[in-house]
């Protein structure tokens, strides 16, 4: 027996401390199941946006209007994928853009000067951009250098190693992928038409969905994001998975560029300019956190919706892409404001 | 008059009544603690003083003038000043910048007068005898040293009140006397002191009076000198407190020391560590303490592989044990809970369910997937075994309590299935009735099999429940002896040693 004072309940081994919070009023609530209300605000604008444009213009609210914006979207939306996932492991990749043109130039240059078949050719395109995704991750993890620099710096790198291999000339024959990513699918059901480009999409967001929210690497890059080092001390192979995550943007953006290039018919150097801030943006207005632990695929994509479809309504509104571009810079700047003001 | 008077403050968020006509008077140069479990609305009281929160009704009068704009600002400006255990010092200015930020010495009101400003800073701390450099920046202080800076700056700028927010979490004993030192020379200086504190027997030495607050409400405010430690813990929690030494041997004595040991550190120096003899067996809990720097935490690093052995070998199961990383020393069935269940720990972020398997998730993946009804079974499995409080396991463990946590570190370790524990200051910040429930799942721990090692400061909550106590004294043991026939002050003076004895 000691002469310390203490503690222990004689009766009532519960703890004091679940004092239950009354349930708020249903109206106020915040959670419906899993999902917080405030999350969703991207949608009731989509909403808004679809509705007000509607009755400003005739032409809008149509089948054709809905392909344009779907195709539209594609793209940005592979890349806002990857960029999710990385955000949420608290990693980040400048190099899409760069990646994507290095990767179709590749693809294009060993199919048109090469006389390689076209499937292998875009192996070897995608195949050069999981490349470089592994190497931004191996670089990324060997310590704690931020990513935010190693990947601007292979920004600069690739670009000038794609203006170097392609002498600023555009490759401006894709063989088959133009067929396949330039058109739409049959018009009966189950395809309606729909744009090829958005097939790989859907796919896309399905598979980043099902990664992050059922497989063991995804459960481990919310891990990263949200602690780094309970994650390390939890026994995460913290370097091994960031080297997978990058080497999945890379190969999203290696998808991205196929698909991309083969729309257009052309890979070059400028073939997709400033997508990975596009995709870093829409990723965050959809409300994945810009540093980690929080987000998904499925917020992701109602950033990528809200944004295109924003940018879509504006020309209907009757206003040049000037507007377009300012309307989007806003959309950006109140979403990250209204995020942070949430927490 | 009193210095601060509280009149019948009421506070109220959104599903709690967090203050109830709260009343409270601090008289100049009084040490007046305010005690209370976790949640008992300390920390919302203390928000209204400083002026973070204004009170839904009721006043609160400073030095003869009722507040009337509650901001953080014109609390400091009228000499209330809160000491935060993280504290808001620039890291990269100097001590004496720090202390006279925005109000530096200048010659010709212009260029700064850095000699002036560290003799003023100098003096100021000689004061109060803390021995800090004023010219090194706040970064290269150790986390006590900054605290002592804080106390500093506050002092500087006037303030009549202090208020410390359990101050003493992060310090070993010898610090504490400092603290406590300090407050003394502080009460000569007419200053008063509101001591936040989990700790009783500080809060008996240091305070004139006690106010217990309990579920929003004082439960009494009486002077020191009329309250036991017994009726406190018993005001506090609001019901009988019994005290718990139910140290049930797994095994019997002579059976553990004939057994093979479990983990034995044979001539290890690592770190801190000088040539460390010690082992530990199955069903046994050995605490390890020391004052901050003695080595405790370096003993948790080897066997984590966060850092290797210098000399000397580590035996786990009688074989040679080398760990290259935490991955590899949970494979082999060691865990470690570190010190600061948020920031090393868990991830705040995600759900106490998501926190737990992050240890083992190959327990919940079928063919590569996660089932995520696997996991909240298995979630919920601990949730009822270790009591945690919440509402589900989909709960952000940052919305938990710190007791609470800290179970949820004990469940990580329960699901890494280790057979070796290493938990460091498993109930630092923890309430009164979480601490025992704490104690009580270690002994459970033990009585499966596992050896646990528990590393921490705090010597009397050892010496309820561990079976060995080992103490360190600058990187070497200076004893190891079983807990039960050992008091605090022996251990405590075994690691602080007498005076010019740590000078090795």
């Amino acid at each position: 027996m000691k002469d310390d004072v203490v503690t222990k309940p004689a009766e009532d081994p519960a703890p004091a401390a679940a004092a239950p919070r009354p349930a708020p009023a249903p109206w106020m609530r915040s959670r419906w199941g899993n999902v917080d209300v405030y999350n969703l605000w991207p949608i009731a604008v989509i909403i808004l946006v679809i509705v007000i444009t509607s009755f400003r213009s005739n032409t809008y609210f149509s089948v054709v209007n809905f392909k344009n914006v779907l195709s539209q979207m594609s793209v940005y939306g592979i890349v806002t994928m990857g960029e999710c996932i990385l955000l949420i492991s608290a990693g980040i990749d400048l190099s899409v853009g760069a990646n994507m043109a290095f990767s179709s130039i590749c693809t294009g240059l060993l199919f048109t000067q090469g006389g390689y078949p076209m499937w292998l050719c875009i192996a070897a395109g995608i195949g050069a951009a999981i490349g470089v995704g592994l190497i931004n991750g191996i670089l990324a993890s060997l310590n704690r250098a931020h990513p935010f620099i190693i990947t601007l710096g292979m920004q600069v790198f690739l670009y000038g190693l794609a203006t170097q291999m392609t002498g600023s000339a555009p490759v401006n024959n894709m063989g088959w992928l133009y067929s396949a990513f330039g058109g739409y699918l049959p018009s009966d059901p189950p395809f309606f038409g729909l744009p090829t480009v958005a097939m790989p999409f859907i796919v896309v967001v399905i598979c980043a969905y099902a990664f992050l929210r059922w497989s063991p690497v995804g459960r481990r890059a919310y891990a990263i994001g949200g602690n780094e080092e309970a994650a390390y001390l939890s026994g995460i192979p913290v370097r091994r998975t960031k080297i997978i995550l990058y080497a999945i943007m890379g190969l999203l953006a290696g998808i991205a560029a196929m698909v991309l290039a083969g729309n257009i018919d052309e890979a070059s150097f400028n073939l997709a300019q400033n997508y990975e801030l596009i995709g870093i943006a829409m990723a965050v207005v959809g409300g994945t956190a810009l540093f980690g632990g929080r987000g998904g695929a499925l917020r992701s994509l109602q950033g990528v919706v809200l944004y295109a479809v924003v940018a879509n309504a504006i020309v209907f509104l009757g206003f040049t892409s000037n507007y377009q571009q300012m309307a989007l810079g806003i959309i950006i700047v109140i979403a990250v404001m209204v995020t942070r003001a949430q927490r | 008059m009193a210095l601060l008077e509280v009149e019948d403050v009421s506070k109220h968020f959104p599903g709690v009544q967090a203050l109830t006509d709260v009343s409270l008077t601090v008289e100049a140069g009084e040490v007046h603690a305010l005690v209370g479990q976790n949640g008992a609305g300390k920390s919302t009281l203390v928000k209204c003083i400083s002026g973070v929160y204004s009170p839904d009704s009721g006043q609160i009068v400073f030095d003869g003038e009722g507040i009337r704009t509650y901001a953080p600002k014109n609390a400091q400006d009228l000499g209330i000043t809160v000491v935060y255990q993280r504290m808001q010092l620039l890291p990269w200015l100097s001590v004496a910048e720090n202390i006279l930020l925005g109000h530096m010495p200048t010659t010709a009101s212009v260029i700064i007068d850095r000699r002036e400003a560290n003799r003023i800073a100098r003096e100021l701390l000689a004061r109060f005898k803390l021995h800090i450099d004023p010219e090194i920046p706040v970064a290269r202080l150790s986390p006590p040293e900054r605290q002592e800076v804080a106390i500093a700056k506050a002092l500087y700028r006037r303030a009549k009140l202090l208020i410390l927010d359990e101050p003493t979490a992060a310090l070993d004993a010898s610090l504490i006397e400092r603290l406590f030192d300090l407050i003394g020379e502080l009460n000569a200086d007419g200053v008063a002191v509101l001591y936040i504190s989990h700790h009783l027997e500080e809060v008996f030495r240091l305070a004139d009076r006690i106010t217990v607050l309990r579920d929003g409400r004082v439960v009494t405010t009486q002077p020191a000198a009329e309250l036991s430690q017994t009726e406190v813990v018993t005001l506090m929690a609001g019901r009988r407190i019994e005290v718990a030494v139910d140290v049930d041997k797994a095994k019997p004595e002579e059976e553990l020391k004939q057994a093979a040991p479990l983990l034995e550190f044979q001539h290890v120096t690592a770190g801190a560590l000088q040539d460390i003899d010690f082992s530990i067996h199955e069903c046994e809990v050995v605490g390890i303490t020391g004052v901050i720097g003695a080595g405790g935490n370096d003993i948790a690093r080897v066997l984590f592989g966060l850092s290797k052995a210098e000399a000397g070998q580590v035996l786990f199961e009688g074989k040679p044990y080398a760990s290259n990383g935490p991955g590899h020393a949970i494979d082999h069935g060691l865990f470690m809970v570190p010190e600061d269940p948020s920031s090393e720990g868990l991830v705040p972020v995600l759900s106490l369910a998501n926190n737990i398997t992050l240890v083992d998730l190959p327990a919940i993946t079928r063919f590569g997937v996660l089932s995520l009804r696997r996991e909240k079974k298995l979630a919920q499995k601990y949730v009822e075994q270790l009591s945690i409080a919440t509402s589900s396991v989909d709960t952000q463990v940052r919305n938990l309590s710190g007791g609470n946590q800290s179970k949820v570190l004990l469940a990580k370790a329960l699901q890494a299935q280790a057979r070796v524990l290493v938990l460091q200051e498993p109930t630092q910040g923890v309430d009164v009735a979480a601490k025992a429930d704490i104690h009580r799942i270690i002994r459970d721990l033990a009585a499966q099999g596992k050896a646990v090692l528990v590393i921490s400061t705090d010597i009397r909550a050892l010496l309820l429940f561990v079976d060995r106590i080992v103490a360190l004294r600058v990187g070497r043991i200076v004893a190891d002896m079983p807990a039960a026939d050992t008091g605090y002050a022996e251990v405590l003076d075994l690691t602080v040693g007498s005076v010019g004895a740590e000078a090795s």
